[in-house]
């Protein structure tokens, strides 16, 4: 009689269950027939959407396998793959500078593979195990914005020195070295410029924070403020920068003098992957001119690692006036983590 | 009276009652106390042994310090210009002697920044008061104004949350009705004289609540800051997400949230164990008389309602602005009509739509059910440690999204829990985080009638189940779907906790709205936007519907859905 109180519930809470498993049975049971016609493969991409979507469409097209994938700031992905070491949930780190592919060196998260190109690349392109490898350069810029130069009398910048100029002061946007590769890319130019004196890059980054109004998440997060006159300037990945300019913001793109740091921007296998062997044709086709001549018709402006493919024209004619260093990996893999704490604890604040 | 206590004690051996007490018991043992000890564990012990080094090294960098000096001082304003705010348009709504249709028009307004994703209007914010803005540059011709920092993110939130304090605060400014001012006015006290000895004194305990629900809800916000605060203003939650998804410092992000804890905690028994239990009713004997205000006079009418639209109009300008940033190429660079950002997140963004209404879904019928459950056991149980049962249902809600998202991820991520990445880790996330709103509502509905009336029923020699259909169940249906409402809405618009359980497999739209964001992808980030708020209108009206089937004659509380 007064059990039915309870019970009347329970048998509520019964169907409720019985149909919700009956849900989930039906979507896991629709998901696994779609995944038993195709291939899968997981990647996380460090690369912004608009660079990686088309590519890993195009790889889908070629290959038949399907790519699911998420974005994230390479910070962000490189945390991701560390934590999740012992249960791998993706393939493959896909697209984002040396430095962090370096740092996942370090902790130990990648799968030796070398694909058929590892040969034909030149050294920088490769990690010598196989452990990462290349599938575009990427070097950094300065972007200023046009009008915000005219008003002021300014040039664009030509120099390092030229950014700590007051007439900037709360007006640049640049890329937060706890979640950024271009931001440690960038710490590791200033660092370079100055012949490797970390006291020297340091009191530098430290002035030129008088002048940020921002530090962005993302490395290309400032670049639509720049374009929009929100910023003054900052410092991009070329491939974000010329992709400001393409959509018609009116923005100028410089190099300093001193020099700019490259960085190579790598693809690798994780160690304990569970889709290996789709994640090594993938490998395949990022690395080979595949992918990389598809880089012009998609309008991506990284330059091509391989030698086989050549820079696209008006990319060539920009950096032919510029003095590019590459950032070394083996400094970089020793340094990265010292570097960041370093910048968040005297820099940031 | 003999067959009371009979029937009593063996509702108390009532096995099926017992049953599901113990497991719920066993759930909230599981996901809530399990994590946050994981969350103290990792915070108080180093290499097995007791420890408060970590905490003493995370508070002896001055950006963490500054940044829980920060999260207060910001929480505290949000709290009380948020609270005045919600006071102005509480005391309009009951005073000003409004329409219909204009309090309707002031409900739409404040009910937006409740459904939206916490953090859209700051897109428009940006876009309105950055060195660029609309308003500031185009409008005002100022120059090198910043938006990032206190004022930018103290905007974003107060705006985002008033609307919490001004539900809060009209029911408490209705209740007294008129009829105490006429007779005050009768017996020739001045206007003003009277707002201030009668109105504000009896309003005081709702002041305090808004204060208090406004306050918990900037300390748990992080997406807000992590958008608008820049870097000179750190705030705790957005510091530990950094600290973790950055840098995968997980101890230093277990601990910044363990130092958030301590506000958020204090906050909450205030809220629940002082200012809950005093509010003061104005008892006349005649229900007041509305419409036939005398309570402002009509120059303060004129004022109070500019006011108040003035504030409504701003708050509908930056959402007209987002389905704006929606249909154009470029959102202030281009601004050719197209549909290509919606067409983006239903052909790219499909992934996210599916895993979040997917999610939402599965979480709705939970969350309403458990709500119920807890509720019926908590009101009509009789068991030692209901109480403590009831307390740790709401923990999780009191609790930082970023606390208890960093204590899922610490406590789910190894073997034999190894739960982090499933749909199943966020839907419990969501349904033993919101549901508290239905549990209250259950035990709100089942403490209108006394137990007496069921036992009558059964005295009268109804079965137990014609008992529990007729009398119980139509008693408990709205709290249900009030309940499940809110888990739904919460599932569609949610962030703080959920940003660290995303994975490979389960992504969430509010995620992508921040991954775009930090992008400046805005038009995708916008059409998103306007896509949750167009699910959640649809959802909301659909539930309130239901509730008026149910001729309940009361809302969805969706006061109690602060924070992201």
């Amino acid at each position: 009689m007064v059990e039915a109180i309870a019970t009347e519930p329970g048998r509520v809470v019964r169907r409720i269950a019985t149909a919700l498993g009956m849900a989930v049975a039906g979507i896991s049971a629709v998901l696994s027939a779609a995944q038993a016609q195709t291939q899968t493969l997981n990647a996380y991409s460090i690369w912004p959407e608009n660079w990686a979507r088309p590519m890993l469409q195009e790889f889908e097209a070629a290959s038949g396998i399907k790519v699911n994938f998420l974005r994230f700031s390479s910070g962000e992905a490189l945390a991701r793959v560390m934590a999740e070491k012992n249960n791998p949930r993706v393939d493959v780190l896909f697209g984002g500078p040396v430095e962090t592919f370096a740092a996942g060196v370090k902790e130990g998260v990648f799968e030796p593979y070398k694909p058929p190109a590892f040969a034909e690349l030149p050294e920088r392109f490769r990690e010598a195990n196989g452990h990462w490898v290349a599938i575009a350069d990427d070097p950094l810029v300065f972007m200023t914005n046009a009008k915000f130069l005219k008003e002021n009398g300014l040039k664009a910048p030509a120099s390092w020195e030229d950014l700590l100029n007051p007439a900037y002061r709360n007006m640049l946007q640049m890329a937060d070295a706890r979640t950024s590769g271009t931001a440690v890319t960038r710490i590791f130019s200033v660092m370079e410029v100055n012949g490797r004196d970390e006291e020297k890059g340091f009191a530098y980054l430290k002035k030129l924070r008088q002048n940020v109004q921002l530090y962005t998440k993302s490395g290309g997060g400032g670049t639509l403020p720049v374009g929009l006159g929100q910023a003054a300037g900052g410092i991009f990945f070329i491939v974000d920068a010329l992709d400001t300019k393409a959509k018609g913001y009116d923005v100028e793109i410089s190099f300093p003098r001193e020099g700019i740091g490259t960085a190579a921007e790598g693809i690798a296998l994780l160690k304990g992957a569970k889709n290996a062997e789709a994640g090594r044709k993938l490998i395949d086709w990022a690395t080979s001119p595949a992918m990389q001549s598809l880089y012009a018709k998609h309008k991506i402006n990284f330059v091509p690692a391989h030698p086989k493919v050549e820079t696209e024209a008006s990319l060539a004619g920009i950096l032919k006036q510029a003095k590019i260093f590459p950032i070394d990996d083996a400094y970089a893999q020793d340094n990265r983590k010292k570097f960041v704490a370093r910048w968040i604890a005297e820099v940031l604040p | 009276m003999m067959a009371t206590t009979a029937v009593r004690r063996r509702r108390m051996r009532d096995p099926a009652l017992a049953i599901t007490a113990l497991v719920i018991a066993g759930l909230l043992a599981f996901f809530v106390l399990y994590p946050l000890g994981a969350l103290l564990a990792r915070v108080f012990v180093v290499g097995g042994e007791p420890s408060i080094a970590p905490l003493l090294e995370v508070l002896a960098q001055p950006n963490h310090r500054a940044a829980f000096f920060n999260s207060l001082l910001l929480a505290t304003l949000v709290g009380v210009i948020g609270t005045a705010l919600g006071f102005l348009f509480a005391f309009t709504a009951a005073r000003a002697g409004l329409s219909a249709g204009w309090v309707r028009f002031l409900d739409i307004a404040t009910l937006l920044p409740l459904i939206s994703p916490p953090f859209t209007t700051s897109i428009s914010l940006i876009f309105s008061f950055g060195p660029r803005g609309l308003i500031t540059h185009d409008l005002l011709g100022l120059k090198g104004v910043t938006i990032y920092g206190l004022s930018g993110t103290l905007a974003a939130e107060t705006l985002t949350y008033f609307p919490i304090a001004y539900l809060t605060l009209r029911p408490v400014l209705s209740a007294m009705g008129n009829t105490l001012d006429e007779m005050a006015m009768s017996l020739g006290s001045r206007r003003l004289h009277l707002f201030r000895t009668v109105t504000l004194p009896l309003a005081v305990p709702g002041l305090a609540n808004a204060f208090l629900l406004l306050f918990a809800c900037s300390l748990a916000d992080f997406a807000t800051p992590l958008i608008l605060a820049g870097n000179r203003f750190p705030v705790l939650p957005t510091e530990a997400y950094l600290q973790i998804t950055g840098l995968f410092d997980l101890q230093g992000g277990a601990v910044l949230s363990f130092v958030l804890l301590v506000p958020a905690l204090v906050v909450y028994v205030a809220q629940r164990y002082w200012v809950g239990r005093r509010q003061y009713v104005t008892v006349t004997g005649k229900s007041g008389s509305a419409g036939s205000s005398k309570g402002v006079s009509p120059a303060a009418r004129i004022l109070l309602v500019g006011a108040c639209l003035l504030v409504a109009l701003f708050v509908l300008y930056l959402y007209a602005l987002l389905i704006f940033a929606s249909l154009v190429q470029a959102f202030g660079a281009n601004h050719t009509w197209t549909l290509d950002h919606y067409r983006v997140i239903f052909t790219e963004g499909q992934k996210a739509i599916g895993d979040t209404l997917i999610i939402a879904l599965i979480g709705m019928p939970l969350g309403g059910l458990y709500g119920v459950l807890v509720g019926y056991i908590v009101a009509r149980g009789r068991f030692a440690g209901r109480q403590v049962l009831e307390m740790a249902a709401m923990v999780n809600y009191a609790l930082p999204g970023t606390i208890v998202g960093i204590a899922y991820l610490i406590a789910f991520n190894d073997p034999p829990v190894a739960l982090t990445g499933t749909a199943l880790i966020i839907i419990a996330c969501y349904v033993f985080r919101y549901s508290p709103t239905g549990i209250r509502a259950t035990i709100a509905q089942l403490h209108q009638i006394d137990r007496s009336l069921e036992e009558a029923s059964e005295s009268l020699g109804a079965k137990g189940g014609t008992t529990f259909r007729r009398v119980v169940l139509p008693l408990i249906m709205p709290a249900f779907f009030a309940g499940l409402g809110v888990v739904f809405i919460r599932s569609m618009t949610a962030i703080s906790a959920t940003i660290f359980l995303v994975s490979i497999d389960w992504t969430l739209i509010t995620v992508r709205i921040l991954e775009n964001m930090t992008e400046l992808a805005l038009g995708p980030a916008a059409a998103f936007s306007v896509f949750v708020i167009i699910v959640v209108m649809i959802v909301t009206a659909a539930v309130n519907a239901l509730l008026r089937r149910l001729r309940t004659g009361q809302e969805m509380p969706v006061a109690g859905m602060g924070g992201g």
